[in-house]
């Protein structure tokens, strides 16, 4: 059971080594360029919905990116208390930049 | 011989040795944690396995042998340098290669070791 | 719940810096202990007084001096990565022989000691980079 937070664009090796680890019990934050992996349609937003995870992306970061409405379904826009309230559930993060 | 995880924090290395300033600003974590006794368990993922590498020369860049440094470990009670299997086998290199502490990690173990520590420091 | 933040990258460089800060005002906003920020590697910039920001761009590092001015979070420079990247405080500007301290109010050099007995007394420990 694991937080991970992902702020690295979708091709880096960031984020592939970020995807190779999650399990159906992880969370992920996306933030900075991380955002762009919850692209609907993107092979990125797919392995993260396969991973089971619980996936989401930071409303700033999200808003930067213009992407608002095309974040794959499953991903769920939050806040920063929101943030610090999901840290409070996981022991570890793991930051993947 | 399996070694049982320990308690406390993880240091999660992913970078090359020299390029990038935080492998040394990491390993001087590491150091710290050891001068001051506190239990940190250290794991080179990915490109970071890159800081194991044997014959390490880092004269000509002006800057501190990294591999020295860490093979210096044990001196502050780090005894294991746990390295990402996988990444290892597509460099070229063997665990046999690496320094004396260092243990192959595969993607299970990876994974129990980042989900059982109480902290995790990414560098 | 005791939370201590690692700050690794620069204020003006990535979205690392900039999420610390807004994650440390929510840590405290909602209740929580902010133990210590500790400022590492490039994240040791964040202090550096003498910097000049364009007009549409956000001060972070005022971001964070606000925090540590009207919330007392203890804003921790590693003192190694600090003087490398030309922050100094007073007593090290006189070490060193150089013309001015550099360091803006809020923030103080420290080793990682600080950072080791983090580890040791935070309920939760996040890096922030890149």
């Amino acid at each position: 059971m694991l937080l991970h937070t992902l702020n690295s664009a979708p091709q880096s090796a960031a984020t592939r080594d970020c995807c190779d680890l999650l399990t159906e019990q992880d969370t992920v934050i996306l933030f900075g360029d991380g955002v762009y992996a919850g692209l609907e349609g993107s092979a990125t937003s797919r392995t993260l919905r396969d991973s089971g995870a619980a996936i989401f992306a930071l409303a700033p970061d999200v808003a930067a990116a213009g992407i608002g409405a095309k974040l794959a379904a499953g991903i769920s826009i939050i806040d920063y208390p929101q943030f610090v309230a999901i840290s409070a559930k996981y022991p570890g993060q793991m930051a993947w930049y | 011989m399996t070694e049982s995880l320990k308690p406390g924090t993880l240091l999660v290395f992913r970078q090359p040795p020299y390029s990038n300033s935080l492998s040394r600003s990491g390993l001087d974590t590491a150091l710290a944690a050891g001068a001051f006794e506190q239990p940190v368990t250290l794991l080179f993922l990915s490109d970071g396995i890159l800081q194991l590498l044997p014959q390490q020369d880092s004269a000509g860049l002006g800057k501190r042998n990294h591999g020295k440094v860490l093979a210096s470990l044990p001196l502050y009670d780090i005894e294991t340098l746990w390295v990402d299997a996988g990444a290892l086998s597509t460099c070229g290199y063997a665990i046999d290669d690496l320094p004396e502490g260092a243990r192959l990690a595969d993607r299970v173990l990876i994974r129990d070791m980042l989900a059982q520590h109480d902290h995790i420091l990414a560098f | 719940m005791k939370y201590s933040l690692l700050v690794l990258s620069a204020p003006d460089s990535g979205s690392g810096n900039l999420a610390a800060a807004r994650f440390a005002k929510a840590v405290i906003d909602g209740g929580h202990q902010l133990y210590r920020v500790f400022f590492l590697d490039r994240g040791a910039a964040t202090g550096l007084a003498s910097t000049v920001l364009p007009q549409d761009e956000q001060n972070v590092a005022g971001l964070w001096s606000a925090l540590a001015s009207q919330h007392g979070a203890e804003l921790i420079l590693c003192i190694a990565s600090a003087l490398k990247q030309g922050v100094l405080d007073e007593t090290e500007a006189t070490r060193y022989e150089q013309a001015a301290a550099t360091i803006l109010p809020g923030f103080e050099l420290g080793g990682l000691g600080l950072l080791v007995e983090a580890m040791a007394d935070s309920d939760r420990l996040l890096t922030f980079g890149g």
